[in-house]
């Protein structure tokens, strides 16, 4: 079982010795985020900052939740050491135990309530995440709910946030993003307003539900059930039908304008990099804001390594063989590499070749395309080595045939920095499988053979060189 | 009013062109406001005068410019541009300049 809410968790990482709390002061602007981006970097903890400049010590500031593997696993309710691949084979077991949320009626977000007129988003110490970002950002580390304004489909997402004024934010959900989906064919053709709920520091499952690659109309509140296994607590906003986790530290209340724009961006993003992606956005009026009594404010600083490069590492990568194996790719494994900012996935296969590396790059691309780079490596390579895979690439990979390319029009990643203003514009992209694998055509007596302990020597010899190593303590 | 502005450009050359530009600036101003965004038609000057803010200009990757302009500002506007939502931001600017 996991921890019921972010407080918790945040004990649980207490004990674990992967938080480190700062009671002195801090800046809100650059200087904790900068802390937390250090962080990121280097492998570090989790950051609870008890005193910021200009705000004192009512709101704290908590970075990064599950920016390593071992927070991850404590998100998980795991052991903190818990080995990667298990963290995905755990992850895709509980994905397929959906647990569906109950109603609450009485929660601690509603501690405080701030009616929309009372509303100054400045009054909360939103942090300048790097210098040179459009400005100060609300939404790094969050959890986003919108409704479709024609069915039952309600959505979480993790989309980003921007403070513009003291009750107007601007955000940059993609286009392509289900939120995005669903304001563009539902609220916008309407000239509705969409409802939105932000939430911050609700319990760390519902959060990767939300940061998951998860399918169109799929319900991210019994995936956040399942995940955590229990049902999450859901609670009504205070001026929409929109249900909330419960335990979250903040909720800011907003509706999306069907016809009005402000400036968004630029903000360093998951990629690594800020992009210059800024210019087509939406914008959200805020309507009312609840909290807990001296909440705590999440920040993911978002980049190379952030929180949502584990998730993704982990939800991309099921997602992905989930898809392939719909399409009758013979798939092993998936691996996303968080340090590939979630443009680089490596697939294993039992069967590889030039018509399997097409198909699945035209697989991944079909409806919007995160990905840019696939590496299709043979099933005797484990995925989670990237020394292996780097290996399999560099050598098995033919410059010429083994290099499949697919292009798109309307769908590309707009935060990909290889793509050039006019292509972010666009949407217009594209993706390229590596075929690292052999091609089965190949006949098997001049396949080569890899030269390695597992490959090139008898199975009498490995055992006899494992036990000379043991005995030698190495 | 601020002191010290910054705003974010595409068109660096409209900006400086002399002429009234609705801009969108951010209040460097210390304090809990610090950022805060406000829409309004204004004159750019470079090199800066003396009796106007300064404005600092950032590219759209934010990249900021080593000299400092001046800003004075004609009007202040509405808090958003008419636009649909994932409308070019600089364009709904430029359709505003022209009203």
């Amino acid at each position: 079982m996991t921890h019921k809410d972010f407080r918790s968790f945040l004990t649980a990482i207490e004990a674990s010795g992967d938080l480190v709390t700062i009671n002195d002061e801090v800046d809100w602007d650059q200087e904790l985020s900068a802390i937390g981006r250090l962080a990121c970097e280097r492998n570090g903890p989790t950051f609870l900052f008890s005193n910021i400049k200009d705000y004192g010590s009512q709101i704290r500031v908590a970075t990064n939740p599950i920016a390593t593997w071992r927070r991850f696993a404590v998100a998980l309710g795991l052991p903190p050491d818990t080995p990667l691949r298990r963290l995905y084979e755990v992850y895709a077991e509980r994905e397929d135990k959906a647990i569906p949320p109950i109603l609450v009626n009485d929660a601690p977000c509603k501690d405080v309530i701030i009616p929309g007129d009372k509303v100054d988003l400045f009054d909360l110490p939103v942090p300048m995440v790097h210098e040179g970002d459009g400005g100060r950002y609300l939404g790094t580390w969050d959890l986003v709910v919108s409704k479709d304004a024609k069915t039952d489909w309600v959505n979480w997402g993790m989309y980003r946030f921007m403070v513009h004024n003291e009750r107007l934010l601007t955000g940059f959900p993609r286009p392509t993003s289900h939120l995005g989906k669903m304001l563009l064919e539902g609220y916008v053709p309407q000239g509705r307003p969409m409802p939105i709920a932000i939430v911050i520091g609700a319990d760390l499952p519902s959060h990767i539900a939300a940061a998951a690659t998860f399918r169109i109309a799929g319900n991210e509140a019994e995936l956040a059930g399942g995940l955590g296994q229990r049902p999450v607590e859901l609670i009504k906003c205070e001026t929409s039908d929109l249900y909330v986790p419960a335990s979250a530290e903040i909720v800011i209340e907003a509706e999306v304008y069907p016809d009005r724009v402000a400036q968004e961006g630029p903000y360093g993003e998951y990629p690594g990099y800020r992009s210059g992606e800024m210019g087509n956005a939406i914008c959200a009026r805020v309507t009312a804001i609840t909290h807990r009594r001296d909440p705590i404010l999440t920040l993911d600083t978002t980049g190379f390594m952030d929180s949502s490069a584990t998730t993704t590492s982990i939800t991309g990568a099921i997602a992905i063989k989930r898809r392939l194996e719909k399409h009758q790719i013979p798939v092993v494994d998936v691996y996303v590499p968080p340090e590939g900012g979630v443009h680089l996935a490596v697939v294993s296969v039992r069967r590889g070749g030039a018509d399997v590396a097409q198909k699945i790059v035209e697989v991944l691309t079909a409806r919007r395309a995160l990905m840019s780079k696939i590496i299709v490596v043979d099933e005797d390579v484990d995925v989670f080595n990237m020394a292996a895979v780097i290996h399999a690439f560099a050598t098995k990979c033919h410059p010429d045939r083994g290099t499949h390319i697919t292009r798109y029009q309307g769908r590309a990643n707009t935060l990909t920095p290889a793509y050039s203003p006019q292509e972010r514009i666009a949407r217009s992209g594209a993706t390229v499988a590596f075929d690292s694998t052999w091609p089965p055509e190949w006949p098997r007596e001049t396949t080569p053979v890899r030269a390695t302990l597992d490959s090139m020597y008898s199975p009498d010899v490995q055992r006899r060189v494992a036990q000379r190593w043991k005995k030698l303590g190495l | 009013m601020a002191t010290e502005y910054e705003t974010f450009v595409r068109d660096r050359s409209r900006v400086l062109s002399g002429r009234e530009v609705v801009l969108t600036l951010r209040d460097l101003s210390p304090g809990r406001k610090k950022y805060r965004g406000v829409n309004v038609r204004a004159v750019v000057s470079r090199p800066p005068r003396p009796d106007e803010p300064i404005l600092w200009i950032r590219s759209v990757v934010g990249l900021k410019e080593p000299d400092p302009c001046s800003v004075r500002i004609v009007e202040e506007l509405p808090e958003a541009f008419t636009a649909e939502p994932y409308s070019d931001f600089f364009d709904a600017m430029e359709k505003a300049e022209r009203r």
